[in-house]
């Protein structure tokens, strides 16, 4: 199943997003570029905030964690002198969780960082906010087997997926810019370099574009095909946004 | 044609450079990366002028960010010896605009505007490095052509693009203000900030043409609708 976004619905924040897919739901907001207090000024780069609050409770070390991941690997695609002394500020806030995500025997905080990444993405589209390029991200599982091999892969899981394949050796989170560049990699478990390679070139094919140039293919494989590809969908989400702001003009 | 940030707008896309206009002039959202690619920052539809030779890209979405040349509303906030500090939009530095830049002001005889009080004025410079300077007359010529103290009316907000379609003219596809404007009389300051200030001479006009806006605003009316809006809203007055 494709994830689906709604975008720029929040009249006070500059943009705006929310994300749902497989059961987990983020609402991202961003602001900017506004000011920035003195002491995190920076004098030729904009200073990039994220704000995680979880789904329940208050921030604790682990949403910490996850804003410091965010925060290097966002920093690395906005184009921060182009607004240097200002402050791009983002906020996301976890909706909802599947409620299996605590027992899949995956880390929670690698299951949700994909759907941040796509969240925190979507809202700086939203804003506008100016960008070296887009990404995409997605999870990767490896349950214990003996003879793992590529096939044995879960490419972006759902939490009942996780569940069943229980228990999980290894479980890796990639995400990669617009131009197949990896932009993050976050492991956790126990796992040999091949398997790595193996997950790390899975995921390449699920986020990134096969060929160069603008993409004008249409469509997005559902039900059932694994990993469809994230950069086609999101390439839709912006199409169906521009569609929108300019309706005004084929509008009677 | 759609873009996201990163894209590679390929050389057929761009118009190109004859006759007198030597050179590609790139507007809003598009970036040049030295030798000969020009790519995109931001998501939105691009935009060709093939008589300016000039490319940008189309998007009604995030802040308002302070050009030179600009048309906008300020709010004034506080006063220094020599300028008084505005805002263009909220949680941004002051754009100041100097006490002399006024028609007819001297240091003698200075404008006196009290705290948000609205101003029409023009961006003078604005580079992404300082804060922006404003002015309510033309540099050349002293006069005021227009700016100035906007001594009534009320504010209401519109969305960026339209407002750059109300500054735009017939290009805009607005038709709503002509309409209203047969039947009522009223002033209307718009500011590419996204801020439009309607005096219609009293509260129910005044409200009903800038809902009126809003409404083609967030509704997207086309002109027939637009149309029919305006003699809604001349109706009920």
């Amino acid at each position: 199943m494709a994830p689906e976004a709604i975008l720029s619905h929040l009249h006070r924040a500059d943009g705006s997003a929310t994300y749902t897919h497989n059961g987990y739901c983020i609402i991202g907001a961003v602001n900017g570029p506004i000011e920035v207090l003195r002491r995190d000024e920076m004098p030729e780069e904009a200073t990039v905030e994220v704000n995680l609050r979880p789904a329940a409770g208050v921030g604790s070390p682990k949403e910490r964690h996850l804003e410091t991941l965010l925060h290097n690997t966002l920093r690395s695609i906005i184009l921060t002198p182009s607004i240097p002394r200002t402050l791009v500020q983002i906020t996301l806030q976890v909706r909802s969780l599947p409620d299996e995500d605590s027992s899949t025997g995956v880390n929670p905080s690698l299951t949700l960082l994909p759907h941040l990444l796509h969240t925190a993405l979507l809202a700086l589209l939203s804003a506008s906010i100016p960008l070296s390029t887009t990404l995409t991200a997605v999870l990767i599982a490896l349950p214990a087997t003996n003879t793992p091999t590529a096939s044995t892969q879960l490419l972006s899981p759902t939490a009942i997926e996780l569940l069943r394949a229980k228990p999980i050796r290894s479980a890796h989170v990639f995400a990669f810019s617009g131009e197949g560049k990896m932009l993050l990699n976050e492991s956790d478990g126990t796992f040999s370099y091949e398997e790595w390679d193996e997950a790390a070139e899975a995921a390449e094919e699920v986020c990134c574009r096969e060929d160069g140039g603008v993409g004008l293919a249409e469509g997005i494989e559902v039900d059932g095909r694994e990993g469809e590809n994230l950069d086609d969908w999101l390439r839709s989400v912006v199409r169906t946004k521009v569609e929108q702001e300019q309706r005004w003009k084929s509008a009677r | 044609m759609v873009v996201l940030p990163g894209d590679a707008v390929p050389q057929d896309a761009l118009p190109t450079p004859t006759g007198k206009k030597k050179q590609l002039t790139l507007g809003p959202g598009l970036r040049h990366i030295p030798p000969a690619t020009v790519a995109s920052t931001i998501a939105g539809g691009l935009v060709t002028d093939p008589k300016k030779v000039a490319a940008y890209i189309e998007s009604n979405s995030g802040r308002y960010l302070p050009t030179t040349g600009d048309l906008v509303v300020a709010t004034v906030q506080t006063s220094t010896a020599e300028a008084f500090n505005c805002t263009l939009t909220p949680h941004t530095p002051y754009a100041t605009l100097p006490h002399l830049a006024f028609e007819g002001a001297t240091k003698k005889t200075r404008p006196q505007l009290a705290p948000n009080s609205l101003v029409y004025a023009r961006v003078a410079t604005a580079t992404k490095d300082f804060a922006p300077e404003l002015t309510c007359v033309d540099p050349s010529t002293g006069k005021s052509e227009g700016l100035g103290p906007l001594k009534s009316g009320m504010v209401f907000k519109i969305s960026l693009g339209m407002a750059r379609r109300l500054l735009a003219g017939s290009k805009g596809g607005v038709v709503l203000l002509e309409a209203l404007g047969e039947k009522m009389g009223f002033e209307i300051a718009v500011g590419r900030n996204g801020v439009v200030v309607v005096d219609g001479g009293n509260v129910k006009s005044t409200l009903a043409i800038g809902k009126a806006i809003q409404e083609a605003d967030g509704q997207a009316l086309g002109e027939k609708a637009q149309k029919k809006l305006a003699d809604r809203v001349l109706k009920s007055i």
